[in-house]
Formats: structure tokens, sequence, C-alpha cells
């Protein structure tokens, strides 16, 4: 409900305004819409002032100048145009637009408006300029502009020079304004040191001093410039952005933060578990050591089995105390110089640490990521938005501007269809035909990835019959090879039985195929998972499972990077090759994004699973990214263009990091949390070899300092009552989802606040003529300016 | 004094440029040298001047259909001077606050320069972004209609910088899109 507006204004009368100061009210300064309202005005009432001054019922006074237009809408006086003109709301855009751009020193008239956006800016930090700036200033007797600058630089002399930088920074002046701001307001004694020396020796000494910082600020600038070609990427994602635009640029933002998590989950294994194995390294085994051909590369076994890579190579003892088990409580001494370094404890707790820091930064990147991708809101005002962010302003060549028109303009014809479907309404039988279509394609996409689960668990278990003889280590590669088969060729079923489905949205098409392959993926990993963790444990009781697992793998990685590499081959390269010559239309195969970003994550996922059994798996996963960036990228500048369907990039960037957090990190957390609790680990290799569980070597461990002696006893205590205890585990939950209600809540609640204030917006502007009706009484002209802003709300309606 | 030479910026200015703008020091001197390429030999490099047209060719804004407006922004009595072409690379910078991007893109979308988003600069937008002149009005007056009745909040039939900025406040692609990189280093 908009309450009446209460405020009371000073109006100079209007004869004598004329003949003062030059004035803002003066006819080029006032709103051009509102000049030419006046003019009309006038001469109204030169013209018909009698006839119209009867028309007004029982107006009190003389002087009254409030008339009715021949069409009856309300004509407000010279005084009330003036009073309206110079309202927040009509002029802040106008006096920031005419004053800031045509500052003082290219106008010879001063303008009294151009104090305005020199004050508020630096008292309030608020974030809506058109408030800060707000500024009732209607008394003639107003300061200058010249004292207006004094005060702002006062003001900005109470500063600190990092906030004062800061403040001038963000003030939409041109930069020798802020530059002149910046030397008036900097303390005495900071102006007095960069003042030339005196003398002949001084000068001399100073410009020798110059000379010599220039000459070392170029040397550190050629160190930042050849800093800057060894990281390659940086030229490389301008030239992908200018070219394809934001949407392309996301996929290989998304591949370089991939990268990062990997480096951030390489660097502790490296440091505690492998480095300290490679420099103690344990006994080798009875036999030969198999010889290293070329397979290694892609099967990852052979000369690989007994190295660093795996699991199977690090011991299960002390290492630097060369005398028995230290489990078994038996008194060791340490070699001379050295530290204990109990290797099972280290593996498990670098492997967990690890894990947890992975989890930690995911989960914050994507909670950062939503911040900035989603508000309130958010979902209405799609036109706006597109006329106003649609264009992409990095690109820079000249056929990818003429894609982007391309796609604005489907993108606007689109919604603007999307709109009058909206209005029409579709028939009960038109509906009821449209569900059961896409209920019949879902229950074929479902099918089929049933399909595919049995087809893999059916070969898993004949792979499992006969067992791979030592030469024929080819054979090892073949179930790999039909899980990458079936992820290559059924999305392209998928987007056939797409075809099919009637699509209202383009977006959400492109959502569904996205959820369809993920779908897909995670099936075949879990059905894979259980496999190795369920069936291979069993099936090779008397050897070393977790080598087999993380050679597994190592394989899957491998060939996953391989077939990526035939698919950019065939679907770009051979596409592109095939449509310049058979087609007239040389159309270039698109690049598809999704298909591409749930590659790179169902490749984390891999290298996630596999971190326990082979520690240098990210390794391999950090060489694999970067030959896959320039491969493709390389590939995209050659063969393909833009994707013809708008994405929102900013959203993207939020669905790739939550893709890869919630299906992909959990099931490799869940997986690894099984290998780790309830799995037996092999008893011949590993550093677990004579425990029951990996986890036991923890609460070996634990036991261990409880017999120590008093003073580690809260250790034991923080594992008995808060790792043990599930009572703890479920009160962190229960506090988890509390806080993710009070979240849902507030949005709530902010969403609604925000309706009402748009209701109450409009409605004070509807309410605003009658008003001024009575705002142009001259009677009623001893009225005070209220010295306070009025809040928000009035500043935009009024 | 002299021809245009590399690096003959003093410190304190970079210093200077660097505390007032948004820019890095790498990206001042790469825009300082692309300045010193195209403005005439012989002069200063602050007080040489670029026109609207040597502007508006540069590679970064050959293709933007908004670019004589960005000119006519940044510009001061229609030259570029050494600290306009910084000014305006700052506000297209990644790290430009929102505040500041939202202020000259409400300036640059004010074809008529009255201090408002009416239907007449809507329209002049689109047709700038369809890049064609074979649009039917009807599409141009619903679409014009459709932004205002979605962010007009004061029903006067024109955005206001308040309901702009209320707007693009809404809209996180918007901080996205307002970027150009201006230097070719």
């Amino acid at each position: 409900m908009a309450q009446p507006l209460a405020f009371v204004l000073d109006v100079p009368e209007t004869p004598g305004d004329q003949g003062q100061e030059p004035s803002p009210y003066d006819e080029s300064e006032v709103h051009d819409s509102f000049h030419q309202l006046i003019q009309e005005q006038s001469r109204w009432v030169a013209e018909e002032g009698l006839e119209l001054q009867q028309r007004e019922p029982g107006a009190p006074g003389s002087g009254h100048e409030t008339l009715l237009g021949p069409e009856g809408a309300p004509v407000h006086s010279t005084a009330t145009l003036r009073i309206l003109a110079s309202m927040p709301s009509r002029t802040i855009g106008r006096s920031r637009g005419a004053i800031i751009s045509q500052y003082y020193n290219r106008t010879v008239r001063l303008r009294r408006r151009s104090s305005r956006p020199l004050l508020g800016d630096v008292v309030t930090r608020s974030a809506r300029p058109s408030i800060r700036l707000y500024d009732l200033e209607l008394d003639p007797a107003a300061q200058e502009v010249e004292e207006k600058r004094n005060l702002l630089v006062r003001e900005l002399q109470g500063l600190s020079p990092a906030q004062r930088d800061h403040m001038l920074r963000g003030m939409p002046l041109s930069l020798a304004e802020k530059r002149g701001l910046r030397e008036k307001s900097q303390t005495p004694r900071g102006r007095r040191r960069g003042q030339p020396g005196r003398g002949g020796l001084f000068s001399c000494c100073s410009r020798l001093r110059y000379a010599c910082v220039l000459a070392l600020h170029r040397l550190g600038l050629a160190l930042l410039s050849g800093l800057h070609a060894l990281t390659p990427w940086r030229y490389a994602l301008k030239r992908i952005g200018g070219q394809f635009g934001s949407s392309v640029l996301s996929y290989f933002l998304f591949l370089k933060t991939l990268v990062a998590f990997n480096a951030l989950l390489l660097l502790p294994l490296l440091a505690f578990v492998v480095g300290v194995q490679a420099a103690f390294p344990p006994d080798p085994g009875p036999g030969p050591r198999p010889a290293c051909t070329g397979l290694e590369l892609l099967t990852g076994a052979g000369c690989f089995t007994h190295t660093v890579m795996y699991y199977g190579y690090y011991s299960n003892a002390t290492l630097n105390q060369p005398c028995g088990h230290p489990l078994e409580g038996g008194q060791c001494r340490p070699r001379a110089g050295g530290l204990p370094y109990n290797m099972p404890l280290a593996y498990l707790f670098t492997v967990g640490v690890a894990f947890f820091i992975t989890c930690i930064t995911l989960v914050y990147s994507m909670a950062h990521a939503f911040g900035e991708s989603y508000r309130v809101g958010s979902t209405s005002g799609v036109h706006a938005i597109t006329v106003f962010c649609s264009w992409d302003y990095k690109v820079t060549q000249r056929r990818a501007s003429r894609l982007q028109h391309d796609n604005i303009r489907t993108r606007l014809k689109e919604l603007l269809a999307e709109w009058q479907l909206r209005q029409s309404t579709r028939s009960v039988f038109g509906r009821l035909q449209q569900v059961a279509v896409l209920g019949l394609v879902w229950l074929l996409c479902l099918g089929t990835v049933l399909g595919c689960a049995a087809a893999v668990h059916a070969f898993s278990e004949l792979m499992l019959q006969d067992p791979v003889a030592a030469g024929q280590e080819v054979a090892l590669l073949a179930l790999p090879l039909v899980v990458c088969l079936l992820n290559l060729g059924v999305p392209y079923l998928y987007r056939c039985l797409a075809a099919l489905e009637p699509h209202d949205s383009p977006v959400l098409e492109v959502y569904v195929a996205v959820c369809r392959n993920l779908v897909l993926k995670m099936v075949t990993l879990g059905v894979l998972c259980y496999h190795w963790l369920g069936r291979r444990v069993g099936a090779l009781q008397d050897q070393c499972w977790e080598d087999f697992v993380g050679q597994e793998l190592y394989r899957f990685v491998v060939l996953d990077f391989l077939f990526m590499l035939l698919d950019t081959l065939f679907g770009e390269l051979v596409w592109r090759v095939i449509s310049e010559k058979k087609t007239k239309t040389r159309r270039k195969p698109e690049f598809d994004i999704a298909r591409n970003v749930l590659e790179l994550i169902y490749g984390q996922t891999l290298t996630w699973l596999g971190v326990l059994f082979s520690p240098l798996l990210p390794a391999v996963q950090i060489v694999k990214l970067l030959l896959l960036f320039q491969v493709k990228k390389t590939s995209l500048l050659a063969n393909c263009q833009a994707p013809r369907r708008p994405w929102l990039a900013s959203h993207m960037s939020t669905v790739f990091l939550s893709l890869l957090c919630f299906p992909s990190f959990l099931g490799a957390a869940v997986f690894l949390c099984c290998a780790v609790w309830q799995v037996k680990p092999s008893s011949m290799c590993g550093p677990f070899r004579s425990l029951d569980t990996m986890y036991g070597a923890g609460t070996a461990w634990v036991h261990h300092l409880e017999a120590a002696g008093p003073r580690l006893s809260w250790l034991p205590w923080v594992h008995r009552h808060l790792v043990e205890n599930t009572f703890f585990i479920f009160l962190l939950s229960a506090l988890l989802l509390a806080v993710i209600y009070f979240n849902i809540q507030v949005v709530r609640g902010q969403r609604k606040v925000i309706c009402l204030l748009k209701e109450q917006i409009s409605h004070v502007s509807a309410h605003l003529p009658p008003l001024g009706t009575h705002l142009g009484d001259s009677s009623s002209a001893h009225l005070l300016a209220r010295p306070q802003p009025p809040p928000p709300l009035c500043g935009l309606g009024c | 004094m002299g021809q245009c030479l590399r690096y003959q910026m003093h410190w304190e200015d970079l210093e200077e440029y660097q505390a007032l703008t948004f820019l890095t020091r790498n990206e001042i001197l790469c825009i300082h040298d692309t300045f010193l390429k195209l403005c005439p030999p012989g002069k200063y490099y602050k007080e040489a001047t670029l026109t609207m047209d040597q502007v508006s060719s540069l590679p970064a804004l050959r293709v933007n259909p908004f670019r004589d407006r960005i000119c006519r922004v940044f510009s001061h009595n229609d030259v570029f001077s050494f600290e306009d072409v910084l000014g305006m690379a700052s506000v297209f910078s990644e790290q430009a606050c929102p505040s500041l991007k939202i202020e000259y893109a409400f300036r640059i979308y004010d074809f008529n320069e009255n201090g408002f988003i009416d239907e007449e600069d809507l329209q002049r937008i689109a047709l700038r972004l369809l890049n064609t002149d074979d649009v039917s009005e009807d599409l141009l007056m619903d679409l014009t209609k459709h932004v205002l009745s979605e962010s007009d909040l004061d029903n006067d039939n024109m955005l206001s910088f308040s309901e702009f900025e209320h707007a693009m406040a809404k809209s996180p692609d918007f901080m996205n899109s307002f970027r150009i990189h201006f230097w070719g280093c």
C-alpha cells in the first residue's frame, strides 16, 4: 500500500527566478522531455489562460497555474515541472551523463548539478550510486562547483591512501579529473617527498636514482613478460574467447580448473608417500623383473608393476627403522640420524587428507560459483537481459561477430515465440500426446542404460572367468575398450532419440541431454566399481588385487584419452573435410560443449577412483589434460564453429562444478570409504598387508598412542567419541540441514520483499500526477525542503 | 620529448595510473605501446590524441556494434587522449567493479543522451544487435514492450539509471559480457 508522499518543497516564485545566476532550470538544462512540455504549456497559457482557469472548480487564490490540457491529462506549471525535473530519478542519469562527460573545464557556465557526483560518493559506501548521489537541492544559493570539489578533496584526505585510491577508481570520472583530485587530496608530507631536490647535486642524484629505478623496472617487466610467455594458456584463451565467445571458453577454463584440482591432489601424495618410498626402496621381490616393452604405456602392467606407481610397491613397515614390525610392540632403535616414518599410516592419512582438501576446495568453489551466477529473481527479466547482456564484447573476429548476430536473432525470435506459446493454450489431447512421447523417449533412454550396464557386467564376468596369461597382456585392454565404445556410441543414439521429442525450450533440451549422458556414465562406473571391489577381490585372493585395480584404472584413463583423440579426429576434422567437399554450405561442425565437459568429468572421476591404488595417477591425468588442451584448441581453431544454441556462460561453470562435485566426487568418496573400511587388503603386498581393513592401521596407531601415556590421551578420546561414534555424524548432518533450510527461507523472504517493493513503486508512480497539481499552487509555497534524504523508494518514484 | 619511444612513461606516472585504474602494470604498458604505434610521430604521448575513427578501428572495437557509442562516451571533444584510452580500458577490464561498468553501460546504451533509456533507444539497440534492416516493426515493438514490462518499475515507459542498475545487478551475465581486452600482448 503506497502512502501519500509527505515531503514538502521550497518552491521559488516563478517570476523572481529569472534574472538571477544561470540556473540549471534554464531551458537548456532542464530535462529534454519537460522542455518541450514547458514550451507547449507556456504557449497554451498565453492563448487560452482565461478559458482554462474557469474550468478549475473551486480553485482558491490567484496565480493558480494548474491547467488541464485539451485531452484532460494534467498539465503542470513551469514550477512543478522544474521540481519534477529536479527529482533524483529524472536527473541522475542526465546529470551524470551530461556533466561528467562535459565537466567543468568544458562548459563556460557552471552548473549546479555538477556537484552531484562528487559528494555522496565518499561518505556512504552504499552499492547503489543513484541513492548515494541523491541530493535534493533547490536552494538557489548553493555552493559552486569549486567549493564542492574542495569538500570532496577534504573528505578524501580523511581516508587512508588505499581507501582513497579504491574510491577514486570506482568513480565514473575521466582519468585527468581523478588525477587532479588525487593530487589535491594527497597529504602535504607526501607531496613534499615528491618535490624535486634543490641544488645541482641533488638533481643529479635524483636523476640517477630515477634512472636506476626505471632500469630495474624494465628488467622486472621483461621477466614478467617472460613468465607470461611461459604460461601458454593466457594468449590461447584470449584467442578462443575472441573467436568463439564465452561459452566455448568456459570449457577450456573448466579444463584449467581440473588441472589445478589434480595438482592439489598430487602434491601431498608426492611429498609424503611417493617421495619417501622412492628414497627408501624396498627389497626387490623374487624372480626377474619383466622387460619394458612399449605396451606398458597402454596397459600399465609389465615393467610398471613393481614401481612407485602402484600400491603394491609400498612397504608396510616403518621406514628408517630396519627391525621388526613396530605394531607388534617390539622395541626398535632407529637408525642413527634418521627419523622413523610409519608408511601405512602416512599412506592412509595422506590419501584421506588429500581427499578432504579436494572436497573442501570443490564445495567452496561450487558455492562461490553459485553465489555469482544465481540471483534472487533472476529468472524473470530474460528479455531485458537478452537485450543488454547478450552481446559478448570480448568477440573481436568478424566471422564470430556475424555468428553472434545470428545467435541473438535466433534467441530473440525464440523468446518471443516462447512467450506467444505460453499465451496460447494447448488442447488436452495435444498435451497428453506430448507427455506420452516424452515418457516413451525417457523409457528408451533408461532402457539403453540398463542394457549397457548388463553388457558391462556380463563382459566383466567373462573376463573374470579366464585369467590372462603373462604374455597376453593386450587382452587386458578388452574391458576398457568395450566401456569406451559404449560411452562413445550411446550419446549419438541419445541425440537421435532426442530428435523425436517435442522441444519447447532449447536450453532445457541441452540440460536433458547432459542428464542422460551423465546417468549412463555413472551407472557404468557403478557396475565397474562393484566388479572391482566385489568380484575381483574374491578372484585374486592370493595375488595383489590392489595392483590389478590400479592398473585397470590406469588403462581406463589412457584409453579414455585415446578415444577422445579419435573422437576429435573423426567428429571434427573428418566431418569438416567431408562437409566442405560434399555440401555446398561449408558449414563447420559445432563444438559440442556438453559432451566434451562430460568426458572431462568422467576422466576426473576415474582419477579419483584410482588414487588409493595408484598414487601417481593424478600425474598421468595432468599430462593427459595438458595434451588434451593443445589438441582440442588446435582442432577448435581449425575445424569448428561456435555452437548455434546460445548458452548462458555464467550458469555453465556453476553447472559443471556442481556436476563435478555431486555425482563424480561423491561417488569416488563412497568408493574410497568402501575400500578403506570394508574390504580386506591383500596379504602379500602393499602397506596394509597384515591388517583386516586399511583403516586398521589408524586404529592400531590409536591403540599405540593409548598405551604410550596420558599426555596424548585426548587423541584416542577424539577418535573414540567423534570418529567412531555415529552420533556425532548425525549431529553434523542435522546442523547442515538446518543451515540449508534457513537459507531457503531467507531467499523466499527476499523474493517476497522484492515483490512488495515493486508493487509499492508502481503504486507511488501511479499516484504522482495528482500530487503534481498541488505543487503548482503558489499559495501553498511555504513548504520546506526535507534536509535528510528520503527513503530509497521515494528516490525512485518521485 | 621527441619521437614516440618505448617505455617513455615515467615511473610515477605508471604508479599513478595503476592506482587510479583497474589495470595492471603490464596492461598499462601494453596499451601505451599500442597508443604509441598509432599516434603521430614526433609527439609526446601525453599530448598526442587519436581520432574517434582511429579508436573505432582498433581490433578490439572493430566488430562491436556499439563502437560509435563507446567512442562517444569515452572521448573528450571528439578525440582520445592517452588517458581517455586508459579510462576506457579500465572500465572494460576484468577487475572493474560492477557499479562502474553499469554506469558506463547506461551511458553507452542511452543513444539520444537524455539520461534515460527510452523506447527509441531500445529499438536502436535491438537494430544494432540484429545487424539487419530486415526486421519487422512488430518484433521491435514486442521486444520493447517486454523489456519495459520487465524492468520499468515506475511505469514511465523509460528506464532510469536505477531501474537499469537493478535489472543488470540481477544478471550475472552482464559482468561476463561487458569486458574487452584492449591490449595486444
